[in-house]
């Protein structure tokens, strides 16, 4: 859609405009009587806008005011009314950022769907129905995404009765082998690649036509590993109770990741420092993980490509294991950490820290030519290359729609990484550089997550430099943090940091007791995962098969 | 031409006659049961190699190219595994899938495994002591070899379709689409080298390249034929891959795409047979390219331990194919084709024309 016509119709001047930071009041002017009412969040305004007038707020804020990217859609009830918010920001500029807010009637609610203006509104409103209960007008598929279609109410609503049993008899379930999926008439094949599928990297569940071997369509069926961590994080207490779910999302060795980006709302939330000598080690731990994790997604995609006896993922799993080994004597645990705390984390280096000190050296000397190795049994054989340019396309424009980010919007040419853009921790003191591909191919975005361990070796690399140089008595681990924290009534805060799979961002609304009232995360995987049909239509099963790999997506982030 | 130089080479007994004389079996039924007893040997030491190679010699080269250690915990090497792998094999349930077209779902692993082992009627493998292992040399040898392999891609299209199951049916179609493209370049290759020896037949194949190409240092080069048209060599060796279908173009099966394609409802017995029958299909391909282009079972030493010779040549292209299966990424199957038809094949018929006019340029 856009992408045939980038901007085509803004002069300089007002490309320019599209930029630069907007105060709140210009832009209620922009939206004129569609705006109701404002709020402030921490991290931007909100408008209250008419439930009628979604696709035009949001159209003219991203057309006119260059909000291009839906980071989330929010939805909750309060106890007089639904409400949804659609978190917006800017590629080029994360921080500036606008919450549009959309009340919904108590008994009757329903307001105007944003999908016609971003793809990825598709997802997330259908998540807000199957789990709060909002019905979205103009929504092209409103089904149920992450539980079954036979379930009985909405369980995020207010008036949910748990006890309901939701005991369904098989015969009511949708039958993947039903009889109307074979059409005498019709040239396609219908298959159900997953959930239990080499292919799929966990249970995801992909219903596949195809026309021969060329995929027709594909639409993906997720949820399998739905766990509640919402639900399971608005009964926990801010202090400690919520710090160990997050290592359950991204579970494959990204767990830092995760819980950095619990810390950094609930630390804006209840305006808590954080030490600089925890933000290094912060920094440090993180960045492990990063690398671990884009080793993981470096050996799964070589066993899409290669095959299930293929060396790279050995290889790759032992760069892992050793970047894990570390993270271990650091946290004392191999992947569920829950090694950070508000206001720092729960335990210095280990000692004797000269020890960890030159494991990690060990580890960062031996990188380089890992990643060497990598290139030569993947990127630089010429079968690989045959098999992954320019296939599972995913031009800009398209990417940015669907509100792709991390190493798959990089591989797009989009220069977007919050560690840069929107920096937390250690990361504006340090020295390196943001990894971008223009390819918009598979290849591509393997040739982003390579270049992006090795960033990722520089960074930890600085920060062992500056660990090691720490006076001892300047080393704090944790700032002073009341015992009981119960953020301020109605403070609503959204805040996002970069996982390894892209922006994996919290929204928290405090009520004034120790719990929030409303925990919504953003899951980069979910987004990512959106945009699978359009890599995948029209091509071969095996390209859909890489493109699903070079997502690297992982089921339980995506269904959390 | 090769006549001659068989003699120094073979004796001129094959292995059943050797077997029914020393018996002492008369007639015709006497040669029938030496042939049968004979071919019963011959059976069980290609049995014995992928029994050897299934679960014990690939696990162990795998992990070798991966890094890791595999089965070492019973037995010296772990080579007890063979025997646990048979019993956990054969002691699981069979389930054959409701929709199933029998008995073609019963007979396509049948069929895989007895073309392969019908394939090793006509190979010479050497002499071991005073035996000549060979069964069988018809004028059409080299032919037959093509032939029975090629019975191979009809089990896999019996599995495919009688399976009744998606995922097999496109492994059974991308099979034939396989061994279409890849078939024709090979045997074309195979005919070049028919042109330098005149013949058919499989003992003169290998007899013809015994005789010394050329000496550097003292050390005499045979005239195999990988050394003489090292070209046709490499070509038969891919066409080779992609008709034992192992990577890059293990397309029919290909695992994390199309699960395990025709053999994704196999199990139990059924599934040991398709993977006896794919070994014994590496073993075969091995066979043939040692037949056609590594001298079949010379090197050096005494004739008599030819076999040994055999058996090196064979695991060494078993090793090779486990070597491309960790290292090498998978084509896609309409890259597959395009390869097949629009390079190998024109490749080969090059190959087959100047090697005509080379043999007809020194004949004359």
């Amino acid at each position: 859609m856009s992408l045939q016509n980038p901007d085509g119709d803004l002069d300089p001047a007002d490309e320019a405009s599209v930029v630069a930071q907007r105060d709140p009041d210009e832009l209620a002017e922009l939206l004129g009587d569609a705006v109701i009412g404002r709020e402030e969040h921490l991290n931007a305004p909100g408008f209250v806008i008419r439930p009628d007038a979604v696709q035009d707020v949001l159209s003219t804020l991203k057309e006119a005011a260059g909000y291009d990217h839906l980071s989330v859609v929010t939805a909750q009830e309060y106890e007089n009314r639904y409400e949804s918010i659609y978190h917006l920001k800017k590629f080029a500029d994360p921080t500036q950022e606008v919450s549009v807010v959309v009340p919904a009637d108590k008994e009757d609610p329903v307001s105007q769907s944003a999908e016609p203006v971003f793809r990825t509104a598709d997802w997330h409103e259908r998540e807000a129905y199957d789990l709060v209960g909002i019905e979205y007008d103009d929504h092209p598929d409103l089904r149920r995404i992450l539980l079954p279609e036979t379930w009985q109410g909405h369980p995020m609503s207010m008036d949910y009765d748990k006890d309901q049993p939701q005991v369904v008899s098989l015969r009511e379930h949708a039958n993947p082998l039903q009889a109307d999926h074979r059409e005498d008439e019709s040239d396609t094949m219908f298959i159900n690649i997953g959930p239990h599928h080499p292919a799929t990297h966990g249970v995801l569940h992909l219903k596949t036509t195809l026309d021969g071997e060329q995929v027709a369509d594909v639409e993906s069926d997720i949820g399998y590993l739905h766990r509640s961590e919402e639900q399971m994080a608005q009964s926990g207490t801010y202090r400690h109770q919520i710090m160990p779910y997050p290592d359950r999302w991204d579970y494959i060795s990204a767990g830092l990741l995760n819980e950095w980006a619990y810390a950094r709302a609930a630390e804006d939330l209840a305006d808590i420092d954080v030490p600089e000598y925890a933000q290094v080690i912060r920094t440090m731990g993180a960045e492990l993980c990063r690398i671990a994790a884009h080793m993981l997604a470096v050996a799964t995609f070589a066993l899409d490509i290669n095959g299930d006896f293929t060396a790279t993922f050995m290889y790759a799993i032992n760069d892992r294991e050793q970047a894990q080994s570390i993270l271990e004597d650091l946290t004392g645990q191999r992947m569920m950490f829950n090694y950070f705390r508000l206001g720092g984390v729960v335990w210095d280096l280990p000692e004797p820290r000269e020890e960890f000190f030159e494991k990690t050296r060990a580890f960062l000397d031996q990188l380089p030519g890992s990643v060497e190795e990598y290139h030569d049994l993947l990127t630089a054989n010429e079968i690989l290359q045959m098999r992954t340019i320019d296939t599972g396309i995913l031009p800009p424009e398209v990417a940015k729609d669907y509100g792709a980010t991390g190493p798959v919007v990089r591989g797009s040419g989009v220069d977007y990484d919050l560690r840069r853009d929107d920096p937390y921790g250690y990361y504006d003191e340090l020295d390196w550089d943001v990894i971008t591909e223009d390819g918009c191919d598979n290849y591509s975005r393997l040739l982003v997550r390579l270049q992006e361990v090795e960033e990722s070796a520089k960074i930890i690399e600085q920060c062992i430099d500056l660990l090691e140089d720490w006076p001892e008595e300047d080393r704090t681990i944790q700032s002073n943090v009341p015992r009981t924290l119960k953020p301020e009534d109605d403070t609503e805060i959204y805040r996002a940091v970069e996982g390894a799979k892209g922006e994996l961002g919290v929204y928290i609304r405090a009520d004034g007791t120790d719990k929030p009232a409303r925990f919504k995360i953003r899951s980069p995987c979910f987004s990512n995962l959106q945009t699978l049909p359009e890599m995948a239509n029209g091509e071969y099963v095996p390209d859909m098969v890489a493109a699903l790999g070079s997502l690297d997506i992982v089921l339980g982030e995506v269904d959390r | 031409m090769a006549a001659g130089s068989l003699l120094d080479v073979a004796p001129a007994q094959l292995f059943p006659e050797q077997v029914t004389n020393a018996l002492g079996l008369p007639g015709v039924i006497g040669e029938a049961v030496g042939a049968l007893i004979a071919a019963f040997l011959v059976g069980n030491i290609m049995l014995a190699f992928t029994g050897v190679a299934g679960p014990w010699a690939k696990r162990k080269i795998t992990a070798a190219f991966t890094d890791r250690i595999a089965v070492d915990r019973i037995g010296p090497f772990g080579l007890l595994i063979i025997p646990a792998a048979a019993v956990q094999l054969l002691a699981k349930e069979l389930i054959i899938p409701e929709g199933a077209d029998r008995p073609s779902y019963d007979l396509a692993p049948l069929v895989l495994p007895a073309s392969a082992m019908l394939g090793f009627s006509v190979i010479p493998m050497g002499q071991l002591g005073p035996l000549n292992l060979q069964l069988a040399d018809p004028e059409v040898g080299f032919a037959l070899t093509f032939a029975f392999a090629s019975i191979a891609s009809i089990s896999l299209v019996m599995a495919g379709y009688a399976s009744n199951n998606k995922y097999s049916l496109l492994g059974g179609l991308r099979a034939v689409a396989q061994n279409l493209a890849y078939e024709i370049p090979l045997i074309v290759t195979a005919m070049s080298v028919v042109i330098f020896t005149g013949s058919l037949r499989t003992s003169e194949i290998v007899a013809a390249q015994q005789q010394a190409l050329f000496t550097v240092a003292g050390v005499t080069v045979p005239s195999w034929f990988a050394i003489v048209n090292p070209f046709a060599f490499g070509l038969f060796v891919v066409a080779n891959l992609a008709e034992i279908g192992r990577n890059p173009f293990d397309i029919p099966e290909a695992p994390t795409e199309i699960v395990a394609g025709y053999q994704t409802e196999y199990s139990s017995s059924y599934f040991v047979l398709f993977y006896l029958g794919e070994f014994l299909h590496i073993f075969l391909g091995g066979a043939i390219l040692t037949l056609a282009f590594l001298g079949g079972a010379s090197g050096p030493g005494p004739a008599s331990i030819g076999f040994v010779w055999f058996v090196v040549k064979v695991w060494a292209f078993f090793l090779f194919t486990q070597w491309c299966r960790s290292a090498l990424p998978r084509v896609r199957i309409d890259q597959l084709i395009e390869i097949g038809w629009k390079g190998m094949l024109v490749l080969s018929f090059a190959n087959l024309i100047l090697t005509a006019v080379l043999v007809g340029v020194i004949a004359s």
